[in-house]
Parts: structure tokens; sequence; C-alpha cells
């Protein structure tokens, strides 16, 4: 995001500016190039990115089940959502679910970085590597992994909590309604602490060892150093790192959708889970929301905009 | 931190002949020996979903659900069952080959337009920019229901070539924000020379950039390919018919069918991320490198 702002393109060299003949040939030529090399990617982007965004406001306004014509209803579709129990239910899971991953997937994330920096260079590799392969499987896998693991009769989980002699704290851990989410967040972070961690330690490779060295003369401890050079040095990329938990949160949908598909009784709901079988989900019989569900996604792309201004707003303060 | 103070002060103390003006601190927090200690069971717990997974692939049928966590005898029984039952290898091709058209045609879109906006000049240019880069928060839960609505009326629901579409179009902007950062990194010079010798725009592209582009585009190639090889939505709601399935949506519809199937289920899933492993640990500088690139920058 930092890299949007082009400086002018400054023609250097034996190349006339843009007075004379040969160099507004060489503009127009340009321009022509140009225009014809994004020509493709905005006509996609039109077509498949923008005409949607368009779509779902508009569908967000009214009430339609696929069939017959569309009627426009103003805003009851939200007005609904707020009188809704399931469409608060799924705000507070979504935000819960959110604010937990991004709150321990940063924190993990910078620290396990220094101490991947910190060990010899080989086993730091051989750790990355190891680290993120849980981010590079999809989400059905993992979430049907971990769906196995949870299984409260013959799952892993209460099979090794049973040989420890912990019975106690045996759960049926995706059918419990306290146990259901944290079950689901915690493969959640188990999936995604790779990536962050991958930022933080390509960060940490550009601060100034400098001020280490600085930092060590001055009889700084290494907690000190953490707190007051790695932490403060990172900031930028602490704003991306935060920024993508939250874009990441917000949409959410693949793994709670693959492990619980919302339930027990909608206590893992999220936005995602919720549109989706409001849209498509059509279990009961009942006709499909294309309106009703359309207004979630709209709050969904409000959530996920203020994620990436937050960002942005991040980096400006840091950069100042 | 005052016990750390603490060690500090009793460790220069005690040891005053080691480098005098550099009291020898304690390591504690961040010691080498210290997050070895840290990592290396951590990266035993990252792994056990796998190493479990692998060895219930492997088990007996009779043993799954009792016996040693490692089994006494190895069985490969499931992963034939796997192959036959579930159609692996027809799967397997439709994950593969819209996989393949995809990160192709992301390249071809990616590369010219990240080209565009790194070293062209044109109006409008920011403006572009920033529109196309709204893409990257717009995620697919949002767009799923007027991006469903759009390709039944095209005709293109049901169909490999509406998913190629979606996948295409979803995913070129984040590629070609990748693309632009990497042809930053190229001096102006080059393509100055260039003009300077008379050569037309897309000679310049096709013969003096893309040659170098390799690295970015390796980049591009490993992210495209583990995204749409994960993808489960889109294909989940565009595709209908199992025949057209890539492997997300059929090894979803698995815990359903296999539910206490487990050496089956195992196998497949097994199946199904050697490929990324694959991709993924060959092409692992370039994956850090598209990070430095995409995301720190």
């Amino acid at each position: 995001m930092t890299t949007t702002a082009q400086p002018p393109v400054i023609v250097r060299g034996p190349v006339p500016s843009s007075e004379g003949r040969f160099g507004s040939r060489l503009k127009r030529s340009q321009r022509v190039a140009g225009y014809l090399f994004v020509l493709p990617t905005l006509a996609l982007f039109l077509a498949f990115v923008g005409w949607p965004i368009v779509q779902t406001i508009y569908l967000s306004l009214s009430k339609w089940s696929g069939f017959g014509d569309k009627t426009f209803v103003g805003l009851d579709n939200y007005t609904r959502m707020v009188g809704d129990p399931t469409a608060r239910r799924a705000l507070v899971v979504t935000l819960v679910f959110t604010a937990v991953t991004t709150v321990a997937q940063t924190g993990l994330g910078i620290v396990i970085a220094v101490l991947v920096n910190t060990v010899w260079r080989s086993l730091g590799v051989v750790v990355r590597t190891i680290l993120f392969i849980p981010g590079i499987v999809s989400f059905v896998v993992s979430g049907v992994l971990w769906k196995l693991i949870y299984d409260p009769n013959i799952g892993t989980l209460n099979r090794v909590l049973g040989a420890l002699g912990l019975e106690g704290l045996q759960h049926t851990w995706l059918a419990d309604r306290a146990t259901v989410l944290p079950a689901i967040i915690v493969v959640a972070i188990w999936g995604g602490i790779g990536m962050n961690m991958l930022i933080f330690f390509a960060g940490i490779q550009g601060i100034d060892p400098g001020l280490y060295e600085a930092a060590e003369v001055d009889g700084a401890s290494p907690m000190q150093r953490f707190l007051h050079i790695t932490v403060p040095s990172l900031r930028v990329v602490t704003g991306i790192v935060v920024s993508l938990g939250l874009l990441n949160g917000f949409k959410i949908f693949d793994i709670i959708y693959v492990m619980t598909g919302g339930g027990p009784n909608h206590a893992s709901e999220v936005f995602g889970t919720y549109l989706y079988s409001l849209a498509f989900g059509s279990t009961s019989g009942s006709l499909p929301q294309f309106g009703y569900a359309s207004a979630f996604s709209v709050v969904v792309m409000i959530m996920c905009i203020l994620a990436v201004i937050a960002q942005m707003v991040i980096t400006r303060r840091a950069e100042r | 931190m005052t016990a750390t103070l603490h060690g500090r002060q009793t460790a220069s103390a005690v040891s005053p002949s080691k480098a005098p003006g550099l009291p020898r601190r304690r390591r504690f927090p961040f010691g080498r020996t210290f997050a070895t200690f840290i990592l290396v069971p951590l990266c035993g717990l990252m792994l056990f979903p796998f190493v479990w997974l692998v060895l219930t692939s492997l088990r007996p049928r009779n043993t799954v659900f009792s016996g040693p966590f490692f089994p006494e005898s190895l069985s490969p029984a499931a992963y034939g069952q796997a192959w036959t039952l579930i159609e692996f290898p027809l799967h397997f091709w439709n994950s593969l080959w819209i996989t393949s058209v995809t990160v192709v045609g992301v390249l071809i879109f990616a590369t010219l337009s990240g080209y565009a906006f790194a070293k062209l000049d044109f109006p409008f240019k920011n403006t572009l920019y920033l529109l196309l880069l709204t893409t990257l928060m717009m995620p697919a839960t949002a767009l799923i229901i007027p991006l469903y609505l759009e390709l039944k009326s095209l005709g293109l629901l049901n169909t490999q070539s509406g998913l190629l579409v979606l996948y295409i179009s979803s995913s070129a902007p984040f590629s070609m924000f990748l693309m632009r950062a990497f042809f930053q990194t190229l001096p102006d010079e080059l393509v100055e020379a260039a003009r300077v010798d008379g050569s037309s725009e897309l000679t310049i592209f096709f013969r003096v950039i893309l040659p170098l582009a390799r690295p970015g585009i390796a980049t591009v190639v490993i992210f495209q390919f583990l995204q749409t090889w994960n993808e489960f939505l889109m294909a989940n709601t565009v595709l209908q018919d199992t025949g057209k399935l890539p492997l997300q949506p059929v090894l979803f519809s698995l815990t359903g069918q296999y539910a206490t199937d487990w050496p089956t289920l195992t196998a497949g899933l097994t199946l199904s991320i050697i490929p990324v492993v694959v991709v993924y640990v060959r092409m692992q500088n370039q994956f850090v490198a598209g990070m430095t690139l995409g995301a720190v920058k």
C-alpha cells in the first residue's frame, strides 16, 4: 500500500523531455501502450469485481429469491439485520474470531520470528519451512483433519487427554457451544501463524544491525532490545500483519463451513457462513434470500475497507 | 524487567574479567539455546496433525480407532481405496489443469499491467491503479452472490470456464501488485535505452523486460498455484456436477460419505496435499522473496 504514491517519471539521459516531435511521439506511444497493457486487467476488473460490487449494493436494497422480479425495499434488509438474533450472534462471533486470531497471530508471529532469527541459520531455515506448512494446505484439508482430531469419541485429542488421566477435560469439542469457537480459533492460528512469522522475519532482516550493536554497548538487555528496537522498527510490518489479520478474520468462511457449518445452533456462525446459507443453503427447502444475504456482503465489504484504511493510517503514522 | 537487570549486575560482578566495558549479560529471553528449546517443540506441535494424518492413512482398517499411536503394521490399502472410490485421478486432474490455466492467465494479465504501472507514463495511471487495488479488499465471501448470478446469466454456471474466469479476475490484481513491485526494481535506463534504439513498447516488453522478469514471475506462480489449488468457496458454488469438481469440494464432501472410514478419508487428504508441499518446498526462496516484495514493501 505504501508503494501507491508514484513519483512522476523523470526522463533521463539522451531522451529529450516532452518537447519536440521526437519526444511527444515517444510520449504518445507510451500512452497507447500503457492503456493497451492495462486494458485486459481493467476489463476483467470491471466485469467481475466492479460490477458485482454495484450489484451487491443494489441487491442489498431489494428482496429477491432468484425467481421473478426484484422488489426494492430500501433499507429493510438492514433493519431486519438489527433485529435478527442470528445476525447479532454472527457479528459477535466474527469480531471475537477476528480479534483473537489477529492478536494471537501478531504477538506470536513477532516472537517466533525473533526466535527464528536468533537460532543458527540452518536450523532457522528448517524451522521456517516447518512452521509454514500448516499455512499452505487448504482450510478444507486442515478443517477436515482437525475435525477428526476433535472427534468426541475416537478423536486424538480426547484420547490423549484420556491417556494423561485428564478425562475431566474431555469435551465434545465441536458440538459444545462453549468450546466450538476456541477449537476453531486454534486451527485458524495454527494455519496462519507461519505466514505472519515469515512477514515479520522478512521485516527483521531490514532492521539496521547498528542499532543492536549500539544498544549492546549501552548494556541493554535482550528484552529491552526486543521492546525498544525490534518492536518499534517493525511498526509498518505490524500494521500490515494486523490489517491482513483483520481482513482474513472478517471474510472467514472456509474453515468454519467445513468444521461446523456455523453450528451447533449458530454458536460458530459468522457473516460468511450465514450469508452463504441464506443465499445457497436451502437445506430446509426455503427460498434463497439473495437480498438479505447481500446486506451481509455489504457489511463484510465495509469491514474489510475499514481494515485497509486502518493499515494505511498506521503506515502513515509510522513513516512520520 | 528488574530480574533481568539484577541478573546482569550479578553476572558482571561475578566475572569482571570478561570484557570489562561490555558486561556479560544473561542472554536469557532470546538466547540461542533458549530459542531452540522453544522452537523445536513448537515445530513438533505444528507438524503433529500431519504426522497423525499420514499414520492414520497407513493403518490397517481394524486398528484405526484403537491401538497405539504408532501402528504396529502399515498398510497402503487405503490409498488404493481413495484412488478408486473417490475417483481421485479425475479430480486431481481437474484441480491441476484449472490451477495451471489460472496461473498462466493471471501471469499474462499481471505482467502486462504490472509493467505498465511500473514503467510507462499515461494519464490517470494512479487512479486506475488504486481502482484495481480495491479488489484486494473485496473478499470472495462478499462477492459470491452477484458473481453466481452473473455467471448464471452468462450461461457459465456449472462450467469450468466460468470458474476460470472468476479465478483469473479475482487474482490478477494481487499478482499485478507483485509484478509492479518487481518491475520497479529494474532500472529505468533499461527501458529508455531500448526506446532510444527505436524499439516499440511491445518489443521492449517482450524482448527486454520479460526475460528479466523471471524472479517476479516465479513468485506469482507459487502464490497463485497455492491459492488456486486451495480455493474452495467459488468452486463449491459454481460447479455442481461431481465430474467437474476440483479436489477441495470433493474432499469436503468426503466428510459426510466417509465419516467413519478414516483411512480412506485421510489417504485422500494426504494425496491432495502432496502437490502443495512439493511446490512449496521446491520454490520456498521465491516465496520468501515475494513476501518481502509484496508485503513489506
